[in-house]
């Protein structure tokens, strides 16, 4: 009886606080909406917490280093309007229904002018829905999967190419070994990939190259695994029995890192072994130390591409940041606001349709990506080449393929470590 | 499959075994005493994560080391709050709706105060031991792994003892067994409630100070092991902490051998498809088998 007596002194009080919570965001929302009457208002919706957290700050780092850098030089030329960009943040908590959710809000009645969200393909595949049900251009930095194109969608674009891409860059950069003579013709590979689309894609870009260039390789184990696995030593057993010259897996961040650590510990080795995109990451590096060593990845963008644009934007988000651009987050989202800006100045109006319009005949010659130039397919996903990395001791990662990009020659096959 | 290949699953199983009992096996203590289904595991799971890190980090100790402090610290952070928030619960024979809200309100605000800290970066413990081998003949076993696993059967081993040679692990016995027999035959309800919760609470600080250093960790570390913990005092008997070795045992050797014979994507399937099965055929877990077994004789 003391006890509900307490909760029940306390409960009117509680019920009070709510009230006035709900009541003050209220208020602060209608102030928001007033104060930002003026520039061009763009949705990003994005993961700064949750299981997409870290990558997603690293993308929306890369969004407000361009909206800044835009407003810095004047804003963007509307007609004869100067205007700037003003960003209306949303964080979805890397929970897919309510990135979806964060999205409709932003173009039915936040009123933006476009969207740029959706880090992962789960998130962007959430997110994708909307642009045509409110004819609103969103653009992806960070979801890649073909599924999310391949519905016939007209305003929805990405700065990341494919994923089936880079499977097929995977076995395309593993034949160039074969060319050269660090592997031999006819290896095994063992595939180990994420129960998502991604992983479908990835797996699919493998075998398409395959089939296309039969007797490099061959397939002789090939099996998905759950996001957020917590062991995989049955999965990595059976990779095992399957002797294998050549292990790829497709994994997350997380993934990636619990499953070369069980890997190590199982006393594991192939001639060479990738994790699809993932490799190169410090967190990787911090987790495992020089077990992460000779691990060769397929990334949308380094920091080592020889382009001037790329050492001034490394420059630039180091200053912005306060620390080192660590991976390709940033500079897809960079270039995704990049794009966006030059559709709206061609457009010379914030009309939706024709902004979509000038995204689609868009092409970005002095942009980030590797090859210089970013454009939209006609299914609205860019189509530039992957680059090839490998981690190396010391800390050291080099790009490896292409070689006209290349800072360092591949290691393969990998020691064995001692 | 070869003979090795078999011993070398079989050992990856016990390990994996070890941990999930020792990470289970809080809950299990708080729902037998107070009938409290500790959703704020995970929550303290993560905090245990993180205690090790800082420990290891600012004070250079080894994480094991650091997990046996943790049992200390996570003991007075539970008796804390079961004086602040658990003891206002009003007091019941079964799971009740406060009790799960309250447990759930409180693994949000720790996960919350998780992000306020630490943010949402991976953090890991790298030790000169992290990738450590044993090889023993053609059997290869993580070093790192074998030490968390003895660390955790330690501590099982050592609430055994306690549970069953002090007056403390008499009354906690008596309290599972029946609540209101307890309290006529003298039992201080309200003190070994107390103590039980923070029991419950220092071993999931050490199984995640445990966890830490096998897995990167964030503050939404917890989630996926405290579904396991679930599956696990299901199938052990929600009351029973051998009940709970065996339930771990079971379900690591399913998780582990299943997946030699169908993919890997349908793990997470047959772990909570287990948990189905013990639901419907029963109910009270394995070790309501033993119970019944002793009833006949």
């Amino acid at each position: 009886m003391k006890n509900s007596s307490f909760l029940g002194k306390y409960a009117h009080a509680l019920a009070a606080a709510l009230l006035l919570a709900v009541v003050t965001s209220l208020l602060a929302g209608c102030s928001k909406k007033a104060a930002e009457s003026e520039g061009i208002k763009i949705g990003v919706v994005m993961p700064t917490t949750g299981r997409e957290g870290k990558p997603g700050t690293y993308q929306k780092e890369g969004i407000e280093l361009a909206i800044r850098q835009i407003n810095d030089a004047g804003g963007l030329q509307v007609g004869n309007r100067k205007l700037p960009l003003k960003e209306i943040f949303y964080d979805d908590g890397s929970d897919s229904a309510k990135s979806a959710q964060l999205t409709e809000r932003a173009m039915s009645s936040d009123g933006v002018t476009a969207v740029i969200g959706g880090y992962s393909t789960a998130l962007g595949e959430a997110e994708s829905v909307m642009p045509d049900r409110y004819q609103t251009p969103w653009i992806t930095p960070g979801a890649a999967a073909s599924s999310i194109f391949a519905h016939g969608y007209q305003y929805a674009f990405g700065t990341l190419t494919p994923i089936n891409l880079l499977g097929s860059t995977t076995a395309e950069f593993l034949g160039s070994l074969v060319d050269q003579g660090k592997l031999k013709k006819g290896l095994k590979i063992a595939m180990a990939l994420e129960n998502t689309d991604h992983g479908v894609d990835y797996g699919n870009g493998i075998e398409r190259w395959l089939n296309q260039h039969p007797g490099y390789f061959k397939v002789v184990f090939s099996e998905k695994f759950d996001l957020g696995g917590t062991d995989f030593s049955g999965l990595l057993q059976k990779v095992k029995q399957a002797k294998a010259d050549i292990f790829l897996s497709d994994a997350h961040l997380q993934d990636y890192i619990t499953m070369q650590r069980q890997y190590i510990q199982s006393g594991m080795h192939h001639q060479m072994i990738s994790y699809g995109a993932r490799g190169p990451e410090a967190d990787a590096r911090k987790a495992l130390g020089d077990g992460v060593d000779y691990i060769f990845a397929g990334i949308w963008w380094s920091d080592k591409l020889p382009y001037p644009q790329v050492q001034k934007f490394a420059a630039d988000y180091q200053a912005f940041t306060g620390r080192k651009v660590d991976s390709w987050y940033a500079a897809t989202a960079y270039e995704a606001v990049r794009a966006l800006a030059a559709a709206i100045q061609a457009a010379g109006s914030l009309d939706k349709t024709a902004i979509r319009d000038q995204l689609r005949k868009l092409e970005m010659k002095d942009s980030l990506v590797p090859g210089q130039v970013l454009k939209f397919g006609p299914n609205g996903q860019v189509g530039y080449a992957f680059v090839m990395v490998q981690n190396k001791p010391d800390n050291k990662v080099d790009i490896v393929y292409p070689k006209d990009a290349a800072t360092g020659e591949v290691i393969a096959p990998t020691p064995v470590s001692k | 499959m070869t003979f090795i290949d078999f011993l070398n699953l079989l050992i990856a199983a016990l390990l994996l075994a070890g941990i999930y009992a020792v990470m289970s096996v809080g809950m299990t203590v708080i729902y037998g005493v107070m009938k409290i289904v500790n959703l704020a595991h995970a929550g303290f799971m993560m905090t245990g994560a993180y205690f090790a890190y800082e420990v290891y980090e600012r004070l250079h100790l080894d994480p094991i080391l650091a997990a046996l402090l943790a049992f200390g610290f996570f003991f007075l952070v539970g008796i804390a709050v079961h004086w602040l928030l658990v003891r206002w619960l009003p007091p019941s024979d079964r799971p009740t709706l406060q009790s799960l809200l309250l447990m759930f309100g409180l693994w949000l605000v720790l996960q919350n105060i998780g992000y306020l800290i630490w943010g949402n970066t991976d953090r890991s413990i790298l030790t000169p031991r992290t990738l450590d081998l044993v090889h023993l003949g053609p059997i290869t076993i993580s070093s790192l792994r074998l030490v968390v696993f003895v660390a955790a059967v330690g501590c099982m081993a050592l609430l055994e003892v306690a549970l069953s040679r002090t007056w403390f692990g008499r009354s906690v016995r008596a309290l599972i067994q029946n609540r209101y027999a307890g309290r006529i035959v003298g039992v201080d309800t309200e003190k070994t409630a107390r103590l039980t919760f923070g029991l419950g609470i220092a071993f999931a600080g050490v199984a995640g100070a445990l966890l830490a250093t096998l897995f990167s960790f964030d503050p939404d570390f917890g989630r996926p092991f405290l579904l396991r913990a679930f599956v696990i005092i299901v199938l052990g008997g929600l009351e029973s902490v051998s009940g709970v070795a065996l339930g771990a045992l079971i379900l690591a050797l399913v998780e582990t051998f299943s997946i030699l014979l169908v993919p890997a994507e349908y793990q997470p399937a047959i772990s909570f498809g287990l948990l189905v099965v013990v639901l419907v055929v029963l109910p009270g877990g394995i070790a309501s088998l033993w119970a019944k077994r002793r009833r006949l004789a």
